[in-house]
């Protein structure tokens, strides 16, 4: 597969647009799921997939081919989603510590809408439940999450995707994970 | 009662992750055994790991694909131009 890949990314380097689209059927389900998970909203997420195929095509150049595509893409595309998401909040007091919150910033405490009253999320389908408290993760913690259990990748690609060092990028997952076992204590 | 060992949670993502080393792995192991709470602890990470691993797989909308290659600039930059 990455053979393949490498083989149309020559052929639009060399001027073939037509072969981008090769590229974008083979990894545009991969980079929906993401967008659509970190922001959970069809809509930007669908926006957001393409703004990172256009860019990746405008970029292609820069691509190192010694290194795995789909790195890149996915970098290229949290990246947008990360800042989307940035764009979301109000900037006001971002960097106040929020009381009783155990080091959470106010930052990724807004990350999201307010929580839902209790009986309400009770009720919610699984799928729309997942989606929700993937959601209420923390920012910081929610892109290592998904493409750590959603993407299923392994914790070095995931730490070049992000480009952060392995250890950070583990601290972000275990954080992740005991901050949905805190959401969770109602499942 | 005995403090549980500052390493217990550590370990609990470590095997999470895959990444436990025999020895680690026997100290949690006997500790659970003996402590509720940690083992209480370790259910609820285990849970939310089988939570997220429920999430049904999506798919890009219809027509995605065509719109990107619509929008795509028309030529490249710096591509050369030959036919």
């Amino acid at each position: 597969m990455e053979d393949l890949i490498k083989k149309r990314i020559k052929q639009v380097l060399k001027g073939d647009q037509s072969a981008f689209e090769e590229i974008v059927s083979l990894y545009q389900n991969r980079l929906y799921q993401v967008c659509y998970r970190m922001l959970g909203n069809s809509h930007e997420a669908e926006d957001i997939t393409q703004e990172a195929f256009i860019r990746a095509y405008i970029n292609l150049h820069t691509f190192d081919q010694k290194r795995k595509f789909s790195t890149w893409l996915y970098r290229i595309a949290t990246n947008l989603c990360i800042d989307r998401i940035r764009k979301k909040k109000p900037d006001a007091f971002l960097d106040a510590p929020v009381p009783g919150t155990e080091g959470l910033d106010h930052y990724s405490s807004i990350a999201h809408d307010s929580p839902l009253p209790e009986e309400e999320v009770e009720r919610m389908e699984l799928q729309d439940r997942v989606q929700y408290e993937i959601g209420r993760l923390p920012d910081k913690y929610r892109s290592a999450i998904v493409l750590r259990y959603i993407e299923e990748l392994p914790l070095q690609e995931i730490s070049e995707i992000l480009e952060l060092p392995l250890g950070t990028v583990k601290t972000r997952i275990h954080r992740g994970r005991e901050a949905l076992r805190k959401q969770m204590k109602t499942l | 009662m005995k403090p549980c060992p500052e390493d217990i949670v550590r370990y609990m993502h470590d095997y999470l992750d895959g990444e436990i080393t025999r020895r680690d792995e026997q100290i949690l192991k006997e500790h659970l055994e003996k402590c509720p709470e940690c083992q209480q602890h370790m259910d609820g990470l285990s849970r939310s790991v089988a939570f997220l691993k429920s999430a049904a797989p999506i798919e890009a909308p219809e027509g995605l694909a065509s719109g990107i290659m619509a929008s795509l600039p028309k030529e490249r930059q710096g591509a050369g131009v030959r036919r």
